[in-house]
């Protein structure tokens, strides 16, 4: 399903899709009062987008270095070209530890590569223990968005599905009621671990450590009481030295919520007397990425969702109308590289108006990426023949001025004298929700020849 | 050809001519005018924090019955506020028996104050789970530790080596469910400052 198919659904139930604008422009809100609060923030964004752009130029050194000083403090590295690999590796880390059970923190790679769905076929118990990605897991869907996963529900779905699953009392949806239920239910999953997955925001060459930022505490909570911790990387992740922390972790949370920092950054660098410690990096098309040139930059990404926030598209069609692991602008330049034909119409979601790009903490120019995938988009892949039909007239008209002003003549008649039903009628997909302005007798080089003319 | 050589060769070839490192000035960030310890007192309040400056070490214990009177199961791994302690936490085997913790006081190390961290490195941290599986965390930082920004902190880390560290910035939270703030996540359920 095309993403604008897949909005039209969204935008059935108008009271929640404003909802869903409103909250996440809140956020966007929240965001600019905290940078506002730094000095030197677009100094800060230069170092942030630097530091990535010197890291890729590095990268397989970097990683040797990685994995080099990983394994010197006791940390067993793996190396997974695509999902399936590192879906495998996962596994086998958990045969081998004969652990059945299994609590996750948040973590979009682990999203990305299915990896829920590959251990449950396998017989193992995984839970994710991020609070919205928690209640996208007991509904059966994927997060709609990488930081507040759960952000399409709202707070009487959340009251149902807990009273369905975890046996609450009717609430009225009172969010702190239905948290603390969460953590009564979670902390005996947490007790009971064999094992524990995080993600890794930072992976830091110099030191082979690696920095995890959550707000619950359940990364924290999984990895320190579990016997074996398993740290899941895309290759991207990395950082050359311990100081440029300072920059990612100043410019992550603000972000992201517009909190100054996350509640929590736990930096692991060995593990716990006898427990096991594993990282897993993966490539999945990310290596592929690297190649190109215009997009290349997408791989600064640090997962902070504030595109998705600032984007117009994305708050009024909903994370899941991407059809994508990572949805939103960000999502739009990602997913076309991983797979073209399936993500065609992703480019297209956006008004191209930039402001993702302008709240990027890592400037990766993201509105321009998308029009250069639309570029390749329409070269390879097959368009609608409504659509490619109209952008040859409209680039026929566009190229013959006196053309260009006998269709404008017309139009404008058109609207100041054909009754509405004619005007919106079926094609003018424009028309369904909204009026097209009243035509004016004079065009814009009448009137300017006109004023013209008068000044003399 | 394994994997690590496949993804190794694959962005050797891919990867863009070496572009430069670029340095950070901290410097640039800091506004000289600005009053660092009432920011960090600002912040930890912001974060959904408590703050309570003490004269000395001495008032840390009557603090903490005044703030705690009903807890039960305490630890104190600051000496000076051992008698506070009801366990003994050398007798604990595995890191689950802490569930049922009351209340933990731990000394931070470096304190932030353009974002109320406090950075807590394993050596005063004895059991990783031990700040998060708490119901209550205490830090007691002296108003010396406090630093501007994040980056002056790893200045202060970078010379020390550690197994594990975090920062900690408030109690565990969420907003999760429309986006309302709920205190009290996975983690701590409160977080009190006690600055000397």
């Amino acid at each position: 399903m095309s993403h604008s198919k897949a909005a039209e659904i969204f935008n059935k139930n108008e009271n929640k899709v404003n909802w869903h604008d409103k909250a996440l422009w809140f956020v966007r809100h929240k965001r600019d009062n905290a940078v506002h609060q730094v000095l030197e923030w677009e100094k800060l964004r230069t170092l942030g987008s630097g530091i990535k752009a010197h890291m890729l130029s590095n990268l397989d050194n970097y990683l040797i270095q990685f994995e080099e000083n990983a394994q010197k403090n006791g940390i067993q590295v793996h190396w997974a070209a695509d999902g399936d690999e590192h879906n495998r590796i996962v596994h086998q880390i958990l045969k081998d530890g004969n652990a059945k059970k299994v609590v996750k923190s948040k973590s979009m790679l682990t999203e990305e590569c299915h990896l829920n769905p590959f251990l449950e076929a396998h017989d193992i118990e995984i839970i994710d223990t991020d609070l919205g990605e928690y209640i996208v897991q007991l509904a059966k869907e994927i997060p709609s968005h990488i930081v507040l996963p759960a952000i399409h529900k709202s707070k009487e779905e959340v009251d149902e599905l807990f009273q369905e699953h975890l046996g609450t009392k009717p609430c009225g949806g009172d969010p702190k009621y239905l948290t603390n239920a969460a953590r009564k239910h979670l902390r005996k999953k947490f007790i009971e671990a064999d094992a524990a997955i995080t993600g890794v925001n930072f992976a830091i060459a110099e030191t082979g450590g690696f920095v995890v930022c959550t707000n619950e505490g359940n990364a924290d909570m999984g990895a320190h009481l579990a016997p074996i911790h398993i740290a899941c990387m895309g290759v991207e992740k990395l950082i050359p030295k311990q100081e440029h922390l300072g920059v990612y972790l100043r410019l992550l949370a603000r972000s992201a919520t517009g909190q100054p920092i996350t509640t929590y950054s736990s930096h692991f660098k060995r593990k716990r007397e006898g427990t096991q410690m594993h990282i897993v990096i993966v490539d999945n098309g990310r290596s592929e990425q690297l190649s190109r040139p215009d997009f290349r930059a997408s791989l600064h990404c640090i997962r902070c969702g504030a595109c998705m926030n600032t984007c117009p598209i994305y708050r009024r069609s909903g994370g899941h109308s991407y059809n994508a692991t990572i949805p939103g602008p960000i999502g739009s330049i990602l997913s076309p590289g991983i797979d073209l034909k399936k993500h065609s119409s992703l480019p297209f979601a956006s008004t191209l108006c930039g402001s993702c790009s302008d709240v990027c903490p890592v400037k990766i120019d993201i509105h321009t990426q998308l029009y250069k995938w639309r570029q390749i988009i329409t070269k390879e892949t097959p368009q609608p023949k409504l659509k490619k039909a109209s952008m040859k007239i409209m680039g026929d008209v566009f190229a013959n001025p006196k053309k260009f002003e006998r269709i404008g003549k017309i139009a404008r008649w058109s609207l100041r004298n054909l009754p509405k039903s004619v005007i919106n009628s079926k094609p003018n997909i424009w028309g369904r929700s909204r009026d097209l302005p009243k035509g004016e007798k004079e065009s814009f080089d009448d009137w300017y020849i006109k004023k013209n003319k008068d000044e003399q | 050809m394994n994997s690590r050589e496949k993804i190794l060769e694959k962005i050797k070839t891919n990867k863009p001519s070496l572009l430069e490192l670029p340095k950070i000035d901290k410097d640039i960030f800091v506004d000289v005018n600005e009053n660092q310890l009432s920011k960090f007192k600002k912040m930890i309040e912001a974060v959904g924090g408590n703050l309570l400056t003490l004269n000395s070490i001495d008032e840390i214990i009557p603090k903490l019955i005044e703030l705690f009177p009903l807890a039960k199961n305490n630890y104190s791994h600051i000496i000076e506020a051992s008698g506070f302690s009801t366990i003994d936490i050398s007798e604990i085997k595995k890191p689950q028996e802490l569930d049922d913790l009351d209340v933990l006081v731990l000394e931070g190390e470096i304190g932030i104050a353009e974002n109320g961290a406090v950075w807590i490195s394993e050596v005063n941290l004895i059991i990783r789970v031990l700040p998060i599986i708490t119901t209550h965390l205490v830090l007691v930082l002296k108003e010396s530790q406090i630093v501007a920004t994040q980056h002056h902190a790893f200045e202060k880390i970078e010379s020390s080596d550690f197994d594990y560290g975090i920062f900690i910035s408030g109690p565990s939270k969420t907003a999760d469910i429309e986006q309302s703030l709920v205190i009290g996540a996975q983690g701590a359920l409160s977080l009190t400052i006690l600055l000397i």
